[in-house]
């Protein structure tokens, strides 16, 4: 049996050519796509995801590790299309809100969430709250992740929370909410299903909201 | 007392009349609500605002440790809502075209390579003359007898580069190729050191000034490991030059939570925390209570108190008393008061400031302002 635990230090201490070069190696040992992901890298980043918790690892630790997810990544995607064998948690769609320019916080929150297995559908910067619904109205949508730096575009998450409510949408999709200025005391007064304090508790969220928490 | 006077008291911890009067300033956007709200069409600026709200005056000589030149700041391209532009950095960003205040969407930045470093670290040579204003002897023999503080701009270690590389680039770097890091901030130090030292022989400065912007409301962008290999040697080269100086006084401004950057802070000399964005995780009580006097504290009120209201701001100042007391600490708004914050609620704010420490009330604000536009008008005539 193929030992997948390299494969998962690899993507720990970020070593990308280590992460891409063991992914080949257990694919030509006959390990499938859907195994090295959930049992070889996911692993991986949920040990991150703990050592940033902890204070072990700060930002450019996890800007590594997911570098060497993303290597590893690259050779499986196309394999794990194909053969449906792993389905995402759950599809995330993440923007930071109306009037917010800011993206460095909502990128560490959708590289998380990608780490953790769910489909990311990132709608960029300055989104407006009709850019939300019409993502949410598309369908496969869970979650709305919005993200806001400055007080004064909080008010979009509000108005965004009324927005899917208007369009009848409010019930088919969760709604979560984090930024600088944002509390879980805002994200309850907004509405919000719920709030995450960092990137790594925003997947743990993502899952709580879906019934998966692990 | 004078405001130099005053201001070095309070920092050194000793007695004084009162505290300083200081605020940070405003977003630009602040000014256009204010307007409407009753602020004088006249003051739209940060500079225009500190006459008009009377605060202590504070300077900091005009020499330039960064960029020179800087690049020239031009618009690239815009649509209805949005304007890409060069920065005076040389970053191509994405800024709102109304003028709204948001941190930009930045899209490309000009250190990328060892290649881009050596093309930009033209821009570094400490030996370019332009980094001192041609009428610097006259403004020396200006200082001499002065009434206010006068301090110096020294830079950055982590924040130019982030700037200059982009935040991701920047924390990834530190893992592949920490040599590289190394020797820019190598660089940098040597030539903060090296433009300094004309200031330094020619004015007895009253403190100095980093900026860096490295932390994230959850804590550093970068580990306190790194930080201490990186930057604490380069800091402690520059803080013992400026105490060699008799510079005492050095501060950081830096958002964010910066608990765990303090006492690394401190280590390598700089004694001083600026702007303490409580709602971003930094508390000046628990800063004073985890390191007491060693740590000196410029801020610490929290702004989203302001736009709360006046029972808000009443608990909010009488929570800083004590604080105040302790000395070492000049309490004001901490960042820029962003436009949700009513004008009505920033004059019911100063005036409890005022009123908890003893700072006496400038005349009228409405009297003065008249007064000056009376004098403007006969100077003119």
């Amino acid at each position: 049996m193929f030992d997948l635990t390299p494969l998962t230090e690899a993507v720990i201490v970020g070593n990308a050519p280590k992460a891409k070069e063991l992914t080949q190696k257990a694919l030509d040992a006959g390990v499938s796509p859907g195994t090295i992901l959930q049992e070889g890298l996911i692993p991986g980043m949920a040990e991150v995801g703990r050592r940033f918790e902890e204070r072990e690892y700060y930002v450019p630790e996890l800007l590594i590790a997911a570098r060497a997810m993303h290597a590893a990544l690259d050779i499986l995607r196309p394999l794990l299309t194909a053969s449906d064998e792993v389905q995402p948690l759950g599809t995330v769609v993440i923007g930071t809100v109306r009037g917010d320019l800011h993206d460095i916080g909502k990128n560490l929150v959708s590289m998380m969430l990608e780490g953790a297995g769910f489909e990311v559908r990132d709608l960029g910067i300055d989104v407006s709250p009709e850019k939300f619904v019409d993502a949410a109205r598309e369908g496969n949508c869970d979650i709305i992740a919005m993200s806001a730096l400055l007080t004064t575009t909080m008010p979009s998450m509000k108005l965004t929370i009324d927005a899917l409510k208007e369009a009848g949408l409010r019930d088919k999709v969760k709604v979560m909410i984090g930024g600088a200025p944002i509390t879980q005391e805002y994200a309850d007064q907004i509405g919000a299903d719920g709030y995450g304090e960092d990137a790594n508790q925003a997947v743990w969220v993502a899952k709580q909201l879906l019934g998966i928490a692990r | 007392m004078n405001d130099r006077e005053r201001w070095l008291a309070t920092m050194h911890g000793e007695p004084v009349d009162h505290i300083p009067d200081e605020e940070f300033g405003y977003w630009d956007d602040t000014f256009t609500i204010w307007h409407k709200q009753g602020l004088p069409r006249e003051v739209k600026d940060n500079s225009i605002a500190d006459r008009f709200f009377c605060f202590s005056r504070r300077e900091v000589v005009p020499v330039n440790v960064g960029l020179s030149p800087r690049f020239r700041r031009r618009v690239l391209k815009e649509d209805e809502r949005h304007r890409l532009i060069i920065d005076e950095e040389g970053v191509e960003a994405v800024i709102h075209k109304d003028g709204s205040s948001s941190i930009p969407h930045f899209v490309r930045f000009p250190l990328q390579t060892r290649e881009d470093w050596k093309r930009l670290k033209r821009r570094l040579d400490p030996d370019d003359p332009r980094r001192y204003p041609v009428d610097w002897e006259w403004r020396v023999r200006q200082w001499k007898d002065r009434t206010y503080p006068l301090g110096i701009f020294v830079g950055s270690l982590f924040g130019w580069l982030r700037n200059w590389m982009g935040f991701e680039h920047i924390a990834v770097t530190f893992h592949d190729d920490p040599d590289w890091i190394h020797e820019m901030m190598e660089h940098i130090t040597d030539l903060i050191i090296k433009t300094i030292q004309r200031a330094l022989q020619d004015v007895q400065l009253d403190f100095a000034a980093f900026w860096e912007d490295m932390a994230f409301r959850n804590g550093p962008m970068i580990s306190p490991k790194m930080f201490r290999e990186f930057m604490v040697p380069r800091y402690k080269r520059i803080t013992d030059e400026l105490r060699r100086h008799g510079v005492d006084i050095v501060y950081v401004d830096c958002d964010g939570n910066i608990t765990e950057l303090v006492e690394l802070w401190l280590e390598a000399g700089v004694n001083t925390m600026f702007p303490l964005e409580v709602r971003g995780g930094s508390d000046p009580a628990l800063l004073r209570k985890r390191f007491g006097k060693a740590v000196k504290l410029l801020g610490g009120v929290d702004k989203t108190k302001l736009i709360e209201g006046k029972e808000a701001i009443r608990r909010e100042i009488a929570r800083l008393e004590p604080l105040v007391a302790d000395g070492g600490y000049i309490p004001h708004v901490d960042h820029r008061v962003p436009p949700d914050v009513t004008y009505e609620n920033y004059l019911y704010y100063l005036k409890v400031k005022r009123d908890a420490f003893g700072i006496p009330h400038p005349k009228c604000w409405e009297e003065q302002w008249a007064a000056a536009q009376q004098h403007l008008a006969r100077a003119v005539a």
